[in-house]
């Protein structure tokens, strides 16, 4: 990683100025747990790194529908949001189980997001809320659904010259849970073998009006299974309902075997930890209610 | 390759060196200051032998580069004793042999160091969360947690035996 060039613009406009210059052979740098692993390893070798730490990327601010995270927020600061706690908890669990402390103290969101490991954490939850990301460039801010924007490990929509700067995440309607489970071989400092979110929303009548069910780690991208939120949708809960789902859910995926675990035992372990979550889904959603 | 000036402070003391920018803060500390304290382990963010405190958080020196530390106040293990006097987290590590080859010990007392400043009253789980991103590889964790313990109980006791709590 000799060759590197660096840079630490003083505002978005100059950064996206640099990057409409130098494109693909800049990256940005936020807060490098996985770039500077990967330039180590001779994986990306930028000839030029932009930092965005002087510009102010790394507040959570609370609008009156919806909640906007800057790209630099990082897992400790989502950590220690107790408006995130409140509306986007699975969100919060994500980043409960992420790496380590110190990790935490420096990856962000934005990077997360960025580098689209199929096994990111936090992209489950993020898309189980039906999260937007920004990206600028000098062209000025696209607005594209996390959902449709990972198209492979490691490979997205992002277009050369832009930034992802913030992701903006709805308030939930009342009547919404949602519960992210991660299997790794252990509690800290894991890649998740499997990591999931499901996310149910009722109407009046205690009917599913919006479910999501988001799987990681167990396709070439964090996927939703589709046909299993449809099933869902329209029903009153079950146990025998979410055992359904969870069959569907595995017939969504298409894992691999790796040093982590097996194709089998993954496509074993989601089924199962879709049902599980769903049941939790559900047990927050009685909760919330007695709570009212 | 340009190197780059970079401004910091470290233990209290300002500090400029000159560095690749491609150059971790590890780096700097070990080979430009002579800060062998911190360890390099697996340079790869997973051990935590490298843990200092940037900006008041626990991190791993070896996932941080040189420029990013620009301005930063950053606080190794050289850091923790004042005027020749252990802190009471450094002699209780002692005390309960917190440590059997010590590889991580000067990781996992600044992890430790960072809890009790927010919390001088840590639970098991508490301590167990904060070393979460340090590997003992000799499996000493549980004589660490009786030296956080012991160590917390001391603080109180210099604070008159009033807790500090906050994130």
């Amino acid at each position: 990683m000799n060759r590197t060039e660096y840079t630490a613009p003083a505002t978005l406009e100059d950064a996206s100025h640099i990057k409409k210059q130098r494109g693909a052979e800049a990256r940005v740098i936020a807060g490098g747990t996985d770039l500077i692993l990967r330039m180590r390893e001779n994986v990306l070798s930028p000839a030029l790194l932009i930092d965005l730490r002087r510009i102010a990327m790394d507040s959570i601010t609370l609008t009156t529908d919806e909640m906007r995270l800057g790209a630099f927020v990082t897992q400790s600061q989502i950590l220690a949001s107790a408006d995130i706690a409140r509306l986007f908890p699975a969100l919060c669990e994500a980043c409960r189980g992420f790496a380590g402390p110190p990790i935490r103290n420096r990856g962000t969101v934005g990077g997360n997001i960025v580098n689209a490991s199929p096994a990111a954490d936090l992209a489950p939850p993020l898309m189980a809320y039906d999260a937007s990301i920004v990206l600028t460039s000098v062209a000025g801010d696209r607005v594209l659904p996390l959902v449709e924007f990972f198209t492979g490990p490691g490979q997205t929509l992002m277009e050369p010259d832009e930034i992802l700067s913030e992701i903006r995440l709805p308030l939930m309607p009342e009547g919404t849970a949602a519960t992210f489970i991660k299997l790794g071989q252990r509690r800290s400092m894991a890649i998740a073998l499997v990591n999931l979110t499901t996310r149910l929303t009722l109407d009046g009548t205690g009917a599913v009006s919006d479910a999501r069910i988001v799987l990681g780690a167990v396709a070439p991208t964090p996927i939703r299974a589709l046909a299993a939120e449809g099933m869902l949708t329209g029903k009153l809960l079950s146990d025998e309902l979410f055992e359904r789902a969870a069959s569907m859910a595995r017939k969504a995926i298409s894992p691999i075997s790796d040093v982590r675990a097996s194709m089998a035992y993954r496509e074993q372990m989601t089924e199962v930890l879709v049902r599980r979550a769903l049941l939790a889904t559900r047990d927050e959603l009685e909760r919330n209610q007695s709570g009212d | 390759m340009t190197e780059m000036d970079i401004q910091l402070t470290v233990n209290g003391k300002p500090a400029q060196v000159r560095a690749e920018p491609t150059q971790t803060l590890l780096s700097v500390l070990r080979d430009k200051l002579g800060l062998t304290g911190t360890k390099d382990g697996c340079s790869s963010g997973d051990c935590g032998a490298c843990v200092v405190l940037l900006d008041e958080r626990p991190v791993n020196a070896c996932m941080v580069l040189a420029p990013q530390a620009e301005g930063a106040e950053v606080v190794t293990i050289e850091g923790l004793a004042k005027e020749g006097e252990l802190h009471p987290l450094q002699r209780a590590f002692g005390e309960t042999w917190a440590f059997q080859c010590g590889f991580c010990t000067p990781g996992m007392l600044v992890s430790c160091y960072a809890l009790l400043r927010s919390n001088n009253n840590p639970s098991r789980e508490e301590i167990l969360i904060a070393i979460a991103g340090n590997f003992c590889r000799c499996t000493g964790y549980q004589a660490v947690v009786k030296a956080v313990e012991q160590a917390a109980a001391e603080l109180r006791t210099a604070n008159g035996g009033s807790e500090i709590r906050h994130d």
